[in-house]
């Protein structure tokens, strides 16, 4: 099978999903009990209320037949138009732009956070495997599996936040990417990573023990490959053996994986988002589902599941063509 | 077997299981990723726990636990154990002390009152039970309709198998947590709005949801599992005599899948358990004053201060929970020797 | 079963220093990839000094005055930025502010206003007659530029029209006499005057011009709203500060830790379990708790359009199953005062008890039994926000409710919703909290929101959609009453029938609290020519004397 062929296939994949996707936030607000209009604007009285309430229908067309109003929904979401918030009137991507950058920063850190972690703690049992702080560490990695995040969040939140009074526990400061979405405000790093810090690590904690049993076990597999056995007996050094050896060709699935838990962290961090009060993604469904935005809530929803889409499909492509087992494998298939 | 043969429709193995981890990278999911993964793709071959005849001590103290939790929330749920009506008594103590009551193990509140001078024992037995219930409910959904379609898949493979697991993989390529966030928001009646309609308990959203959204993982592992033990010699032999697909399907295959879906059903229900929390404390769980552990939590959050007890309470409750099943799950698949074994 | 700490001095500095490295060690990461630049602190000012400001909501429908839903720190905001013609001083009495003058003719029927000379907007543009007509236009409903829904039911009921006298006159003509016509140019804080470049405009929401002491610099949704100082501002000397910046925290527990935790300078908070927290921490911070006088009511709208509470006797059962002392000690310690009138003591009409029935849970069960033997079974809608005080107190009520027998379905939205849901009356109970009678006069204050319109329907904002006759007739007396006895029998008969009818449930008065941090300090300048002290109504702080050091 030709790149080309990959490549090819990978995109019509990709297509599929976007529509799919594209057509089930359509039916959410469709499913609504009742006249959606009704439950998106309840408050029709007044001017105000009337207009409201005529944007939102003209917006969802459910006067028109269905087809009708679903090309008319995938060409505003294709022109980027994700409707309004039809209490305040501002557009769902004025306000995507507010919370993306808010979201994207989140997840980076815990990304950076996890691996930080994850590389020598799994070099190290990989190396140790067996031993007693080997062990040791896949206790602790088992725990911290079954440590949901909201549960760190909120133990970090009281212990961390406000006994110790180290950092703090709710707000938010712009760092380096909000300028890039527009977003205001002035620019101040140092706080900026101070309210990042308990977020990140509760979103990074389960993600370190993934990632740390991932390469764990793919270090253990290498290390008895004969190239490794060589290695050792050409008289190299174990840690140059490690790092230099092991490491390099046991990573590529750990680092796929980081990859494609770039996009998951995006749905993650919806509740570690709430719990310390930052704006991001999260904040603002959460804010939209206790307005009854439903129209907003969609938007995000949709936003979310496109971007995961599309961050996936570029790692799973990048590995598909970059991996060189694979290649092998397809030119001897 | 460190090769990854590549799967039918191109996409190596480990990327399958890759994609399926990452996707439960995100808050809900996370217990069972590398759980999944061993049990999907990763040949580990070190695991500590050995095919043997005792269960250990462990394994014990976690069926323990979730016995407690199971069969206390059900007693509390059905009003025979001496606790208050976790929705509607108000404890004088409490209601006097206020949820500043850390203290509150005096008169017989052992852990406590919550801020609204209630017991805070008897919300979490009973909420435990109903954190239980809708989790079990969740994944009983998930593996009737996943396993169902997961057997299907792995037994019949070639287009029925192809057009299942792309199926699965669409669906997974949907944030689980907003998919479930989704879901639960738009099924949930709004208040009385004009034609608020047919709407469905909250409890049965919940289930909705959260089972909905373990379908695809639920499916994929059975079709592993599945697809493994259709090629065996024995199902060859059952054909071979003649016996009718259906027939093989449950009386040869379905025996021999059970142990893997009992082992992820176990993860499943963890992470279920993780979800309905989530969903509460993001607004769309249970509708107060009916307890779960995730309405504890999301109820009284901003007592994290003052009374920090109510919050510390269901979440080591849910952890203790949570690790107990994973445990489980663990203990399960190494006993049965569940992996995929090739295919 | 956790054990209050109190941190050393060394181990927190060795925890900052662990924080710190922390901190490093994800900047350094960081700017390896993005070579941003260095952190860059903004430099603290001579002067007033830049105050943070912990508000217990968004107004997320935003300040487009004449069509906003103000709640009190909507009206918190307005005040920063836009001025009033008049304002309540310390007496209760309304007073001229942005106006010279505001006089009535001999029947009340014609009130001329007289502005000051060189006021302007924060776009330059002069706070002229024209600008006052339009304004004044606007919010009775007479723009067509402007919806106006609910001030143009209120007020736009008996006003006739508005014509220019001359550059700074304007007069306005009523249909009928109205001595409480200032309270209406009030509005309790609402009826700011806005720039006409602001009325009507696409983003009036959002784009905020006033003549008051601030001018808006930006506002991000339920993140912040930032005003700095107007220099031109026509009070010479004021406003102290340099820069407030409003943070909506509608999580009041949170509010106090965030002050503590120095994000905030000030809050103010109604939260009765978290003025006991903040009166616990002893002289950490500053608090101004209100006296009584003119408080607020925390009270239950009772929907009377619709079942259960449309039934009289389902109303009377509901009040005979609320055990409002159980309330106030869940909900505040008992530290309140419990209601049983919709007005405070400086008010005329004000009661010790206006005759509600009183909490006896073996009356309510008959009553509830007597009604749902009639018309089937109770389910009480609870309607209230989203914050975790509201929810505690939500579910006090459910779970008295579903003791006397009836059935209590809670739901929460959050505030802007709320009002929506309100008004469309999709509830049973609606918790609502507010300020009958900041003046003398209690007319405007309290037909808008249990009184009928002339057409005879309930007032929108009459979230009870109360329609008695008997109540009505002593609102329109009410109206034409100037004389203080008068008055008072009269808002006596209004608060006693109000209580009769159980057209809502009085809960408590609140004691609203300000609590600062010891280096702000909250002067209170006199009212311009000679008006008097302001009065101060501590949810709402004057912000024209405040400083930082």
């Amino acid at each position: 099978m030709s790149t080309a062929r990959v490549v090819a296939m990978r995109v019509v994949q990709l297509v599929v999903v976007l529509w799919i996707v594209v057509t089930f936030t359509f039916f959410l607000v469709r499913i609504l009990p009742g006249d959606p209009v009704d439950v998106i604007v309840p408050n029709q009285v007044g001017a105000q209320g009337r207009a409201a309430a005529q944007a939102v229908r003209e917006h969802l067309g459910l006067d028109r037949p269905l087809y009708e109003q679903y090309f008319d929904y995938v060409g505003d979401v294709a022109r980027g138009d994700l409707g309004r918030n039809y209490a305040t009137n501002v557009a769902v991507t004025d306000t995507l732009k507010q919370a993306l950058p808010v979201s994207l920063q989140l997840m980076i850190y815990a990304q950076i956070l996890a691996l930080a972690f994850a590389i020598p703690l799994g070099v190290f049992s990989a190396y140790r495997a067996g031993s007693r702080a080997d062990r040791a560490i896949s206790t602790t990695s088992f725990a911290l599996l079954a440590l949901p995040n909201f549960v760190l969040a909120l133990v970090l939140s009281y212990f961390v936040g406000v006994e110790l009074e180290w950092l703090p526990t709710s707000g938010y400061a712009p760092g380096w990417l909000d300028p890039l979405f527009g977003r205001s405000g002035a620019l101040d790093l140092g706080r900026h990573l101070e309210v990042m810090v308990l977020p990140a690590v509760s979103l990074a904690a389960g993600q370190i023990a993934i990632y740390m049993r991932l390469l764990r076990s793919d270090m253990i597999a290498t290390l008895q490959e004969n190239f490794i056995t060589m290695a050792k007996s050409k008289g190299l050094s174990n840690r140059r053996i490690l790092w230099r050896h092991a490491l390099r060709p046991s990573s590529l699935t750990l680092l796929t994986v980081a990859g494609l838990n770039m996009g998951a962290l995006i749905g993650g961090a919806v509740v570690v988002e709430v719990i310390y009060g930052m704006p991001g993604m999260g904040l603002k469904i959460f804010q939209a589902l206790s307005a009854r935005q439903y129209v907003e809530l969609q938007g995000f929803v949709l936003v979310i599941a496109l971007l995961f889409v599309l961050i996936n499909f570029l790692v799973d492509f990048l590995y598909a063509v970059l991996d060189p087992r694979i290649r092998r494998a397809r030119a001897a298939a | 077997m460190p090769a990854q043969p590549p799967d039918n429709d191109g996409v190596p193995r480990v990327t399958e299981a890759v994609m399926w981890a990452a996707d439960h990278g995100g808050a809900e999911a996370t217990p069972s990723d590398a759980e999944a993964l061993q049990v999907l793709a990763v040949e580990s071959g070190d695991e500590g726990r050995k095919k043997g005849r005792g269960l250990g001590l462990g394994a014990w103290l976690a069926i323990g636990w979730i016995t407690l939790i199971v069969v206390s929330g059900a007693l509390a749920h059905l009003n025979v154990l001496p606790l208050d009506n976790p929705t509607t008594d108000v404890d004088a103590f409490c209601a006097r002390r206020g949820p500043f009551a850390n203290e509150g193990t005096a008169e017989g509140h052992l852990l406590g009152c919550d801020t609204n001078g209630r017991d805070l024992a008897s919300r979490v037995i009973y909420g435990g039970g109903l954190s239980m219930m809708i989790a079990v409910g969740a994944v009983a959904l998930g593996l009737a309709i996943g396993g169902t379609l997961g057997m299907v898949a792995g037994f019949f493979g070639g287009r029925v198998d192809a057009v299942l697991t792309s199926s699965f993989n669409v669906m997974l390529s949907v944030p689980a947590v907003i998919l479930a966030l989704a879901l639960t928001a738009f099924l949930q009646k709004p208040p009385e709005e004009a034609g608020g309609g047919t709407a469905l308990p909250v409890e049965v959203t919940l289930i909705l949801a959260i089972g909905i959204v373990s379908i695809p993982l639920l499916g994929r592992i059975t079709r592993a599992s599945a697809l493994s033990w259709s090629q065996r010699e024995f199902v060859l032999a059952a054909r071979a005599q003649g016996a009718k697909n259906l027939r093989i399907m449950v009386r040869e295959v379905l025996p021999n899948v059970l142990p893997a879906m009992a082992s992820i059903a176990l993860l499943g229900i963890a992470v279920a358990i993780v979800a309905e929390g989530a969903l509460s404390i993001l607004g769309v769980g249970m509708k107060p004053p009916t307890p779960s552990w995730g309405t504890i939590i999301g109820l009284d959050r901003g007592a994290l201060n003052s009374s920090p007890h109510i919050i510390f309470v269901p979440s080591i409750l849910t952890f203790v929970t949570v690790l107990a099943l994973n445990f489980l799950g663990d203990v399960v698949r190494a006993r049965f020797d569940v992996r995929e074994a090739g295919i | 079963m956790v054990v209050e700490s109190h941190p050393h001095a060394s181990r927190r500095r060795f925890a900052r220093l662990a924080a710190a490295i922390a901190t490093l060690a994800i900047i350094s990461a960081t700017f390896a990839t993005t070579g941003a630049a260095a952190p860059e602190r903004r430099a603290s000012q001579a002067g007033g000094g830049e105050i943070t400001f912990g508000l217990e909501a968004e107004t997320s429908l935003g300040f487009c005055l004449p069509s906003a839903q103000l709640a009190i720190s909507g009206i918190q905001v307005v005040a920063a930025i836009y001025d009033t013609l008049v304002v309540p001083n310390s007496k209760g009495e309304m007073v001229p502010y942005l106006a010279k003058s505001v006089e009535p003719n001999a029947d009340f029927t014609e009130w001329t206003i007289t502005l000051r000379e060189g006021v302007t907007f924060h776009d330059g543009t002069p706070v002229d007659a024209e600008a006052i007509k339009l304004n004044l236009d606007s919010y009775a409903g007479k723009n067509p530029d402007q919806s106006a829904p609910l001030f143009s039911a209120l007020i736009g009921a008996y006003f006739s029209s508005t014509e220019v006298v001359d550059p700074l006159t304007v007069k306005v003509v009523l249909s009928r006499s109205v001595h409480d016509y200032p309270s209406a140019l009030y509005a309790t804080g609402r009826l700011g005057m806005m720039a006409p470049a602001q009325i009507g405009a696409e983003d009036c929401s959002t784009n905020m011009i006033g003549s008051g002491p601030f001018k808006l610099v930006e506002w991000l949704q339920n993140e912040r709203l930032v005003v700095e100082k107007n220099p031109d501002y026509w009070q010479p000397g004021y406003p102290k500060a340099d820069q407030i910046t409003f943070i909506p925290q509608p999580d009041a527990p949170q509010r106090i830790t965030a002050l503590e935790g120095g994000e905030l300078d000030m809050l103010h908070t109604s939260s009765g379990i978290q003025i006991a927290r903040l009166r616990g921490l002893g002289n950490q911070f500053k608090l101004l708790t209100q006296k009584p006088g003119f408080r607020e009511i925390r009270y239950y709208f009772v929907n009377a359009s619709k079942p259960p509470f449309d039934n009289p006797e389902a109303r009377e059962a509901l009040a005979l199953a609320l055990n409002r002392e159980e309330i106030n000690e869940i909900q505040n310690q008992g530290v309140f005062e419990v209601a049983n009138s919709i007005m405070d003591r400086k008010v005329p009409g004000y009661e010790k008890n206006a005759g509600y029935p009183k909490f006896n849970l073996k009356k309510a069960k008959a009553a509830v039994a007597a009604v749902e033997a009639e018309s089937g079974p109770i389910t009480v809608t609870l309607l209230t926000t989203n914050d975790t005080e509201n929810a505690r107190e939500a579910q006090t009520i459910a779970q008295q409710i579903e003791k006397a027998g009836m059935t209590a379905d809670i739901q929460q939205v959050d505030q802007a919703a709320l009002i929506g849901q309100a008004l469309g009356g999709n509830f049973g109970i609606f918790l609502w909290r507010n300020l009958h009678g900041g003046s003398q006069h209690p007319d405007f204050d309290t037909y808008s929101w249990f009184g009928l319109t002339e057409a005879g329907t309930p007032y929108l904002t009459n979230f009870g959609r109360i329609t008695d006759t008997d109540l009505q007739a002593l609102f329109d007396e009410g109206r034409g009453a100037s004389d203080i006895n008068e008055i008072e029998r009269i808002y006596k008969g209004v608060n006693e029938r109000i209580a009769e009818i159980v057209g809502l449930i009085p809960v408590w008065y609140v004691d609203w609290t300000i609590a600062s941090t010891p280096d702000v300090k909250v002067t209170l300048p006199k009212l311009p020519d000679g008006g008097g002290k302001p009065l101060f109504v501590y949810g709402r702080i004057p912000v024209l004397g405040l400083t930082k050091k």
